[in-house]
């Protein structure tokens, strides 16, 4: 059987200040808060975005780089889909995310712009590659 | 060395919040030397003996940060209940910085000296849980009446280190937060009592042991993962900070670091 890709798991300092900025920045819906505030989903279909506390990799043993907003970005990004990447990416900015790359158009006409969220994460703001 | 004490976490008592991550108690049964590893943490231990009831004669003991083991000569009958301070707290608890007791700690006159309140903790007590709630609920009035605050970039700075598992240099960490080499030092001392290399180095070890023990990995994928130079490298920081080799493990304590 192939296996499906079921989550991204992003580590970060603070999960509940995390997932109320992707909130406000990004539109995206919590789906679910642990209670001990170091795990959290966010509604975003076949395959979720999850946060854990920096603590939950020192539970589970091993050791990572923490994300920081004024670090050099880590080598990977996430990549979110909007109806108007223009407008998502004005909205990102004004509530706290760091502009990188105000979005353009690609020659295969997909809309592409990069912020980096309060962790330092990169975000790809883009529009759906149509055929 | 014998694990000659029952050590167990209470869970429940713990409050993050108020700056204590564990509640524990332990008693011994025997004679015997108990072997203490550093972990970057300073408690507040009530000793006395277990076997009185009701206790009385209890003894405040404040432990300072330590950078190598130590071993504490067990009888039978010795009680212990402790609180382990989370990093950063140390000051807002107690009213004064940890820097003074690296690889120290204050003991009876001297801890009731630094602190006249801990008076009020040796009172006598039916049982050791007594003794638990009553440190418990001491530590937590400390913390929420203090006029001492942990620095803002203090917490960031300490996660750094954890989740890194030790492995990351000063200078990353500085660079991460975009602030001097010198301001993660003066912010690790304040808040630990210990210099970022010796604070790390003993994250680093903590993590070699439980991949080791917990994750059964060999010694050599062991001190690769953990980020040791080599397996030499690695038994070299063991003997100095466990007075054991990695291939010969003893049945430690490792307390749960929770940061």
């Amino acid at each position: 059987m192939t296996p499906s890709f079921g989550y991204s798991i992003v580590y970060v300092a603070d999960v509940v200040a995390t997932v109320s900025f992707y909130e406000a920045a990004f539109g995206l819906r919590r789906k679910f808060v642990h209670d001990s505030n170091l795990y959290a989903e966010m509604e975003t279909g076949q395959t979720t975005l999850a946060f854990a506390g920096e603590a939950m990799a020192e539970m589970n043993g091993f050791a990572i780089r923490a994300n920081r907003r004024t670090d050099l970005a880590a080598g990977f990004e996430l990549a979110l889909i909007f109806a108007d990447p223009h407008d998502a990416y004005r909205r990102a900015v004004a509530a706290g995310a760091s502009p990188l790359k105000p979005p353009e158009e690609k020659p295969w006409r997909q809309i592409v712009g990069y912020v980096r969220d309060i962790n330092g994460c990169l975000i790809e703001i883009a529009s759906a590659v149509t055929a | 060395m014998t694990a000659s004490a029952r050590y167990t976490e209470l869970p429940e008592l713990a409050d993050h919040a108020s700056g204590f991550e564990a509640v524990w108690v332990s008693t011994s049964d025997r004679n015997g030397p108990y072997r203490v590893l550093p972990d970057g943490r300073c408690d507040i231990i009530l000793r006395f003996d277990a076997r009185l009831t009701p206790i009385t004669a209890i003894t405040v003991v404040v432990t300072g940060p330590t950078t190598r083991f130590y071993d504490i000569a067990l009888q039978p009958g010795m009680g212990f209940v402790g609180i382990r301070m989370r990093p950063g707290f140390f000051e807002k608890i107690l009213g004064f910085e940890p820097s003074g007791l690296a690889d120290g700690n204050l003991t009876g006159g001297d801890a009731l000296a630094a602190l006249p309140d801990f008076e009020t903790l040796c009172a006598p007590a039916l049982d050791h849980d007594e003794l638990a709630a009553r440190l418990a609920a001491f530590v937590r009035q400390r913390s929420l009446s203090s006029r001492f605050a942990p620095a803002p970039i203090s917490a960031s700075i300490i996660s750094a280190f954890h989740a890194a598992g030790g492995r990351l240099r000063v200078g990353e960490v500085a660079a991460m937060h975009g602030i001097s080499e010198r301001t993660v030092q003066r912010v690790l001392i304040k808040a630990i009592g210990l210099k970022p290399k010796a604070f790390a180095s003993i994250l680093q070890f903590h993590r070699a042991l439980r991949l080791l023990r917990d994750h059964r990995l060999s010694p050599a994928d062991a001190a690769l993962e953990a980020g040791y130079a080599d397996q030499a490298h690695m038994n070299r920081v063991f003997r100095r900070m466990g007075g054991f080799s990695p291939a010969r493990l003893p049945d430690v304590t490792l307390v749960t670091l929770g940061e």
